[in-house]
């Protein structure tokens, strides 16, 4: 019986990550599957952000992620609906990112994370976001994450240039912590809610 | 390795067996699988024992005739399968005859002679007393190289016995290399010219710890490398079979044949100087010089797997690190590094190095954390290795996945002895595959992903509709060759196979055992998210590595390397065109599918493509190239001096993504449109069963209300039943009463017939007591009438008796009747005669 769910909304030919088959994101009032990409450089604590929100695990000695992974998790919202993300976590290093677009494609969320203690980190996020303003989804929905909040006595990326800069893109910000799951379930919840829902068209 | 054995019993119970971590879900799987792979260890131990041993035995003779020995072998396995595929023989035979009249025989010419059937048996007659010196070294050996008279029975003994060893990869093999060995033929001098590195290479110094034993491997596969003609070693043995391998497109010929070898083995004594100059005019024909060697007994044990404690040196051997090693190179690129981290410090001249080591820096402790082997010095030494490999090769750099790469190496084999394995993985298998753009490793998704489409049309069609591309999944199998994506056991398993051919054809074999083997599970998935946790997790409990090695290595034998080069060279300049426009930051391919789909439909629709671009006008110059048009494309991509025509360029890749967006929704639709009608189907069928359930019901409820009435029914008849009986038993009640009343009214009627007698008899009797008292009183009238007469008669008192006599009349009648009567009876003769 899933095809008959699906296969309304792909008739329909709306545009956009949430009802493109590719997407991952089937679009049933209730039960919405969302296809959602984790963009950063290496060692920001993408995989551990995953890792942290689908296991509730934190593995400060995680390996090197390799291409990319990915990871589901459903959550429900107070609504009663439930969103499946389909999570896909890249690897960082920069020459992945030529292997980027075959994942981030079709994408509804861009999760994209640097590390407060690095501006480095900082700035590929913002290489990331004009990236996917370039080639990802119109619709897509954009999260910038600064990571390890942790650490602030060794931050070096000020709260405010996060904000200003995710609100001059349209973005969604917020600072987590993978190690001590702050902010994490909230990041996705936010990002639950800003979801263009297929019932309210 | 040596560590983390000894390390075993204390961490099994969260790492396996090579000390790397076992996810908590695999914990029980690994425990039933490592009796199997116990065993298994030790089956492979001792054929590599008896393989190796052999080997060495040869390799350390320095006669021909020793050689010639070990060939006896091979060409008995040749044989064995030549008896099946005869036509195989032709090109030996053949061969057998050109070699014979180049002269070189002439140590036995007489046994040339022979029927083509055994060519074997000439030879043995001549190492018949060598072998009885070996039998003595190598006892088991022995049972079956031995024993010259013996020979011809064990040839047919032997098919029987080698039928376990998985014949029917060789017989593909076998009728692929026909082929090759018609070309052999004109190679013939080539190999004679090996001889003579054969002899050269004896005075070679092994660098490495690798056991000698090996060395014969180490040296077979060194020929793989390059051609350096002084580092080859002539192998003792020569088989017709051999691994179609070789880096080289062009190397095809190093198969040979038996005879051959026979022949070249007996020239070795003979004519080594014949060899020598031709060996000279051979070595620049950049053939890569084959070895003769047991090809495919070997490729058996290593697809069987290699033993742990030699998987190290095996490895080493097969990427032929003997031959790629530098002296002092690896020393040297050490220290430059420490030169130049100081004077990056000042100018920032080239930025890469120190990318690349900071990356190094941040991935060190992700690699294999918490492996034992990997501690301090463990760390530093994977460090040196990637730092160093980053500065021999700065094309590629450091990428992830070297990292557990070396991190590997570095369990099995010694910091330098890992840093060449690893060049000669990333430089020759892996050339292009972890450069800056990664472009082979594209090329590689989109060559598989064509394989894919070709071998399981049906699993792929599901990927599709569920949105999937296999490139996700697969992408990440091929760029860490399966480190992570499958148990080490069945990893390992697979990089004997991957290093031993020296290419990456076994990756594609393992993806597509791997796609055979779960593809059955895949179909039943929903959406594109239960799909790819489904395959990961299965891959990541892949632990019957032995299935999967075979699975890959014979399942997709059809898979080779030139049908990958060839595949390679048809999608690469997509890849080339995408990077290009990437680097642009043009947004050609923006917004359209993967691809690999694009490829495909592309490549599926040449002929629309053309119309279409026909039809967009300026025909004469689009239609000078529309034939070819994938020439064009990669004219246009790789080419940067087909600059005359860049508008046609932008327009025929515009078409092309056009055209290729235009198939692909098109493929979506007709896909959607199948769907859609199974979808259609199964409501159908839900749609009958509902009907028919609805039906059931309806039925069930009858069933249900009659049921009731007739127990309604039932319960009605018991009742009657029972007042049936009541009545029943009124009834005989009555009629008992009736009886009496009957019998009383008999009774009754008899006593009034009684009466009724009584009754007349006493009215008889009443009326005779009538007629008596009748009588009585007229016998007293007249006899008062008489007593009267006699008194008038007596004068007179007549009268006044007269007036006397009338009382006494009634009083008789009324009241002395009785006396009249009794008086009667008293004097009845009176009477009588009175009256009568």
């Amino acid at each position: 019986m899933g095809c008959s769910s699906s296969l309304p909304d792909r008739s329909t030919g709306r545009l956009g990550g949430l009802n493109n088959s590719e997407s991952g994101g089937v679009a049933d009032a209730k039960n919405l599957r969302v296809k959602l990409v984790l963009l950063g450089d290496s060692g920001v604590g993408k995989s551990c952000i995953v890792l942290r929100f689908v296991r509730g695990q934190f593995d400060p000695t995680s390996k090197v992620t390799i291409g990319a992974s990915f990871l589901s998790q459903t959550i429900a919202l107070q609504d009663s609906t439930t969103i499946k993300f389909e999570i896909w976590d890249t690897a960082g290093q920069e020459r992945y990112a030529a292997l980027a677009p075959l994942y981030y494609r079709g994408a509804a969320v861009a999760v994209i994370v640097y590390d407060i203690t690095s501006p480095e980190t900082f700035n590929k996020a913002q290489y990331w976001v004009k990236e996917l303003q370039k080639h990802g989804s119109p619709d897509i929905v954009m999260a910038l994450v600064g990571n390890k909040a942790d650490l602030h006595e060794k931050r070096e990326v000020p709260t405010q240039d996060g904000i200003e800069y995710a609100e001059k893109n349209g973005m969604f910000f917020i600072e987590t912590s993978a190690k001590t799951a702050d902010n994490i379930n909230q990041l996705f919840e936010e990002i639950a809610k800003r979801l263009p829902r297929p019932s309210s068209t | 390795m040596e560590k983390s054995f000894n390390l075993l019993h204390i961490i099994q119970h969260r790492r396996d067996g090579y000390g790397f971590a076992l996810r908590p879900q695999h914990i029980q799987r690994y425990r039933e699988y490592a009796n199997i792979y116990k065993e298994e260890e030790e089956e492979r131990s001792y054929k590599w024992n008896n393989f190796i041993e052999q080997q060495a035995k040869s390799n350390h003779s320095t006669s021909s005739e020793e050689e010639c020995r070990g060939i006896l072998q091979a060409e008995a396995d040749e044989l064995r399968e030549e008896t099946v595929f005869e036509r195989g023989r032709e090109e030996d035979d053949s061969s057998d005859k050109n070699s014979d009249s180049d002269g070189s025989t002439k140590s036995y010419p007489g046994k040339e002679v022979k029927l083509s059937e055994q060519p074997e048996k000439e030879v043995h007659l001549s190492e018949e007393p060598e072998k009885e010196v070996q039998r003595s070294e190598q006892p088991e050996k022995d049972v079956q190289l031995s024993e010259e008279p013996e020979k011809e029975v064990k040839h047919s003994e032997q098919p029987q016995k080698e039928d376990h060893l998985s014949e029917e990869p060789k017989k593909e093999v076998q009728a692929s290399q026909i082929q090759e060995r018609e070309t052999l033929l004109s190679k013939e001098s080539d190999k004679e010219g090996q001889l003579l590195k054969e002899t050269k290479a004896n005075k070679v110094q092994s660098w490495s710890w690798t056991r000698p034993s090996l060395h014969v491997i180490e040296n077979m596969m060194s020929s793989r490398v390059k051609n350096i003609k002084d580092m080859k070693y002539r192998l003792n043995t020569i088989n017709g079979d051999h691994l179609p391998s070789i880096k080289e497109t062009g190397s095809s010929g190093e198969s040979s044949v038996a005879e051959i070898d026979k022949e070249l083995c007996i020239k070795e004594t003979s004519d080594d100087n014949v060899d020598k100059s031709t060996e000279e005019t051979n070595v620049d024909s950049k053939e890569s010089p084959e070895s003769f060697f047991p090809w495919k007994e070997l490729e058996f044990l290593v697809r069987g797997g290699v033993p742990k404690d030699l998987r190290g040196e095996v490895w080493q051997a097969f990427v032929g690190v003997k031959t790629r090693r530098v002296e002092r190179y690896y020393e040297g690129l050490l220290a430059e590094e420490t030169n130049t981290d100081e004077s990056k410090e000042h100018n920032n001249s080239n930025a890469a190095p120190r990318k690349w080591k900071k990356q190094i820096e941040k991935d060190i402790p992700r690699t294999f954390p918490g492996h034992p082997a990997l501690d301090e010095r463990g760390r530093d030494s994977l460090r040196r290795v990637l730092v160093a490999y980053a500065r021999h090769n700065p094309s590629v750099g450091y990428c992830q996945a070297m990292n557990f790469f070396a991190g590997l190496l570095l369990l099995l084999m010694p910091e330098e002895n890992a840093f060449w394995t690893l060049v000669g993985i990333l430089d020759d298998y892996f050339d292009g595959y972890y450069t800056e753009e990664m472009i082979e490793s594209q090329v590689d998704q989109l060559v598989f992903e064509e394989l894919i489409r070709e071998k399981f049309p049906k699993l792929v069609n599901h990927l599709d509709y569920l949105g999937v591309q296999v490139a996700w999944i697969s992408g990440p199998w091929f760029l860490s060759i399966f480190i992570n994506m499958l148990p080490w056991e069945s990893v390992l398993r697979v990089w004997d196979v991957l290093l031993f051919e020296g290419n990456r054809v076994m990756l594609f074999q393992t993806a597509l055992a791997l796609m055979e083997l779960y593809g059955p599970a895949l179909v039943t998935t929903k959406d594109a998210g239960d799909a790819i946790t489904l395959l990961q997790s299965l891959a990541g409990s892949t632990f019957d590595s032995s299935q999967l090695v075979l699975t890959a290595c014979i399942g997709y034998l059809a898979v080779t390397e030139a049908r990958l080069l060839q595949l390679r060279e048809k999608h690469r300049p997509a890849v080339l065109v995408v990077v290009e426009e990437r680097s642009k930051g043009g947004r050609v391919w923006k917004g359209s599918k993967g691809l690999a789909s694009k490829l495909y439909s592309f490549k599926h629709d040449p002929g629309s493509l053309v119309e279409k671009k026909v039809s967009e006008g300026d025909k004469s110059l689009l239609e000078s190239h529309s034939s070819n048009l994938d020439d064009l494309l990669s004219g246009l991509s790789v080419d940067p001096e087909v600059d005359s025509l860049p508008d046609l360029q932008e327009q025929v890749v515009w078409l092309k993504v056009e055209m290729c967006r235009l198939m692909e929704e098109k493929r979506s639709a007709i896909l959607r449109a199948e769907e859609l009608e199974t979808a259609l189907m199964e409501m159908v069928q839900q749609d009958n069963r509902r009907q028919l359930s609805a039906k059931v019901e309806q039925l069930e409820q009858e069933v249900a209300d009659l049921r009731q009435a007739l127990a309604n029914k039932k319960e009605q008849e018991a009742a009657m039943l029972k007042v049936l009986m009541r009545v029943e038993q009124e009834q005989k009640i009555t009629e008992e009463a009736r009886i009496g009343a009957e019998q009383d009214a008999a009774a009754q009627r008899y006593a009034v017939n009684v009466f009724q007698e009584k009754y007349e008899k006493a009215m008889a009797s009443l009326a005779q007591m009538e007629q008596r008292v009748v009588m009585a009183e007229s016998v007293l009238e007249a006899t008062i009438q008489y007593q009267s007469g006699k008194a008038k008669a007596q004068s007179s008192p007549r009268s006044v008796s007269s007036s006397v006599e009338s009382p006494r009349r009634r009083i008789g009648l009324f009241g002395l009747g009785w006396r009249d009567r009794n008086k009667d009876k008293d004097k009845p003769t009176n009477d009588d005669s009175g009256t009568s």
